[in-house]
């Protein structure tokens, strides 16, 4: 049908399908606009109505899972898609694996601070957020995403009280980024529809992450060295198992870690730690990926 | 399985449907508590097609506008079937203890 005997409620309605992707749309707008239509006749309501608050929602989270490809979710999805979508839920756990580190590293910092009344005002309630992401991550690896969702928002809360105290406001947002970022990934990639990430693997990766922590919370400040040296390492493995999801994850987890680095680089603090963290960084994050052949079609 | 999905393949093991056909059998099937909007129909759906509980049927155009009907697989009739069982085992746990406290399990609607 052309543009002509459309009604201004069909077009309004074609509109909003738009933020669906294109191969999408091509299967299935018509199919969907004969829904949105149906029974709706009065020739009034076609010319002064507008889509739903509700219809408009629930198509924008439709967008949100067609765009990422929800797993094995979708038929006839493109390649690229998929690899999108994979993208995004491997930083989200690359994301958590940090989080676990840094529960990790709170445990132990707040177990020190305890038995030392000098350090006893560190010790607050809302420290208890700081588990948040051991917390994200037990759920999501059970299934339970959206507790994962709100455990993991735990840190973003924690970043926010940080700001409090203005003159590190800058340097503390930097730091939290990544924890931004993997509770955004993990509201985009792990909807309800989403598949269970693999579970055994990946207990052991949060239980190597969460000794990391708990062995650094010890030695202050080792804890950006020791992300970035796996970071870089695995990015090497990433590279030579031609794992490409993996490997575009770790670069912009990467480009994440270089931020605050960037930031100590510039104030000239810590320049003999920071420099040559930021050159593995950024070779990490410009570094090529390969696509493994036979899974690309 | 949530209950949308729930409530769609029972509505796809009547017949196959075309999707308003799908949203009208889910909010009678349901008394009115469930009304699908399109973009969750098509979440709901895409996940059955790609699970392979239901498949893409006929299609038809009615009054200018296409219709694609849905239908049930094999996969997906056992599926609801294992559903339903599970559902089922669930009530008559609950009626048992609802009894066992004297209370009738199934309250008269108002």
């Amino acid at each position: 049908m052309g543009e002509q005997g459309m009604s201004n409620l069909e077009r309004r309605y074609r509109r909003l399908l738009r933020v669906l992707p294109k191969w999408y749309r091509q299967d299935r707008e018509e199919e969907m606009v004969g829904i949105f239509l149906a029974d709706r006749t009065d020739d009034l309501d076609l010319e002064h109505s507008w889509p739903g608050w509700g219809e408009t929602g629930a198509v924008l989270g439709l967008a949100v899972r067609t765009h990422l490809a929800a797993g094995a979710a979708l038929t006839g999805v493109p390649a690229r898609v998929v690899w999108r979508g994979e993208v995004v839920r491997a930083l989200g756990m690359i994301g958590l694996l940090l989080g676990v580190f840094y529960a990790g590293s709170a445990i132990t910092s707040l177990a020190v601070a305890y038995g030392n009344p000098e350090w006893a005002p560190l010790i607050t309630w809302w420290r208890v957020l700081d588990l948040g992401p051991l917390v994200a991550f037990a759920a999501l690896l059970s299934g339970r995403k959206t507790l994962a969702k709100i455990a993991a928002f735990a840190p973003v809360v924690l970043a926010v009280i940080g700001l409090v105290q203005p003159e590190y406001a800058l340097l503390w947002s930097l730091f939290q980024l990544p924890a931004l970022v993997t509770f955004l990934c993990l509201c985009l990639g792990f909807h309800r529809e989403a598949p269970t990430p693999p579970g055994r693997r990946l207990v052991w990766w949060g239980g190597g992450a969460l000794l990391l922590g708990l062995l650094g919370g010890f030695a202050t400040g080792t804890g950006l060295l020791a992300i970035a040296l796996v970071t870089v390492v695995l990015r090497v493995v990433a590279f030579v198992r031609g794992d490409f999801v993996l490997g575009r994850a770790l670069s912009l987890f990467a480009v994440l870690q270089l931020a605050p680095l960037a930031f100590l680089l510039v104030g000239g603090e810590a320049l003999i730690l920071a420099l040559p963290l930021v050159v593995l960084l950024v070779l990490s994050a410009l570094a090529p990926v390969r696509k493994p052949r036979a899974r690309m079609s | 399985m949530s209950e949308q999905a729930f409530l769609v393949l029972t509505a796809l093991a009547e017949e196959p449907l075309h999707g308003y056909a799908i949203v009208q059998a889910v909010e009678q099937l349901s008394e009115g508590r469930m009304v699908l909007r399109v973009g969750t129909l098509y979440g709901v759906l895409d996940r059955l097609v790609a699970d392979g509980l239901a498949e893409r049927d006929r299609e038809e155009v009615h009054q200018g506008r296409l219709r694609r009907y849905y239908k049930l697989t094999d996969s997906g009739v056992r599926a609801l079937q294992a559903e339903v069982a599970r559902l089922s085992a669930n009530v008559r746990a609950a009626s048992a203890v609802l009894r066992g406290r004297g209370v009738q399990p199934w309250a008269s609607r108002a």
